[in-house]
């Protein structure tokens, strides 16, 4: 049925990058004007990571992974 | 965040399909109730895999215990719940998480919805209030397929007992035999106007329709936590 889980599950990764927690960091979607912690946001995995808003789905942020590095790409700062 | 060498000091088995894991991990900084850790696998090719896991034990406990459920194909759990043993290590980095965590010194009810093995981070939350001697209004509903399924039963039956409500999705019992649904977040409460923090947990289809019954009900999206593991 569903096949996301949340953004609570690279709470790790993004800690590893940003060097504090972001799960609870509020984030605006510029879709649809809501407001939810990252924690919140709908994770999907494929060829990288995926963030998305848990209310009209649009992209916040995608992830992906090349040898040992990691960067991100982010749709929209984080408030 | 550095990744640390965990090794495992005493297993126990929670479920045929769960264990629990104590640690010894040096230097551990400490936790909140609900953070998670990130365990690494290394095979002796290089191969590595990373998955998450939730703690189980109080902050205010004497050692770290995260409960391990297995899944069939995974490619951690199986290796942590049949193949571990006492003396083994692994990598372990954490705790993180800042989203799904309840803190002692929060004021106000706090409701706690579990599908399945979800009910390991708020297990968590329920022996640190116990821990602390917290007087908030703390109650757990959990939802399970069998009693064979429970996490932490007799736990549960000899501290929790008068804060929990459980319902049997694959049993019929004198209690509630059937998925969550409103009637029962209604009958568990504490209802929106008392303003509780929510925190839900478990399988993804589990945690979308709890959260979405809950803001039905009126409680404020903000206030309803949610953790999703698939």
């Amino acid at each position: 049925m569903s096949h996301h889980t949340d953004g609570n599950a690279i709470a790790g990764l993004l800690e590893e990058r940003y060097g504090t927690d972001m799960t609870a960091t509020m984030r605006t979607c510029q879709s649809c004007g809501q407001e939810w912690a990252i924690g919140a946001h709908r994770l999907y995995r494929g060829a990288g990571l995926v963030l998305r808003c848990p209310n009209c789905r649009d992209l916040a942020a995608v992830i992906v992974e090349k040898r040992i590095e990691r960067f991100g790409i982010w749709g929209e700062e984080l408030v | 965040m550095t990744w640390r060498v965990a090794t495992i000091r005493e297993s126990r088995v929670e479920t045929p399909q769960a264990k629990t894991l104590v640690l010894d991990v040096p230097d551990w900084p400490g936790h909140l109730a609900g953070q998670h850790v990130d365990i690494r696998l290394t095979a002796e090719d290089g191969y590595q895999s990373e998955r998450s896991y939730s703690i189980a034990s109080a902050p205010d406990a004497a050692a770290l215990e995260l409960t391990i459920e297995r899944i069939d194909d995974g490619e951690v759990s199986p290796w942590l719940t049949e193949e571990a043993r006492e003396g083994d290590q692994f990598e372990l980095r954490g705790p993180v998480g800042g989203y799904f965590v309840w803190k002692a010194s929060l004021s106000g009810p706090v409701l706690l919805v579990a599908g399945g093995s979800g009910l390991v981070p708020l297990m968590a939350m329920l022996r640190h209030h116990r821990a602390t001697g917290s007087q908030a209004d703390m109650r757990l509903l959990l939802s399970a397929r069998t009693h064979e399924d429970v996490l932490y039963r007799r736990e549960l039956d000899s501290s929790f007992r008068d804060m929990m409500y459980l319902t049997l999705t694959r049993e019929e019992w004198d209690g509630w035999s059937r998925r969550v649904d409103a009637d029962i977040l209604r009958e568990v409460g504490p209802g929106p106007e008392e303003h509780p923090h929510v925190y839900v947990c478990g399988p993804t289809a589990f945690v979308e329709e709890a959260a979405r019954l809950l803001v039905e009900l009126g409680h404020l999206p903000a206030a309803v936590h949610t953790e999703r593991f698939g």
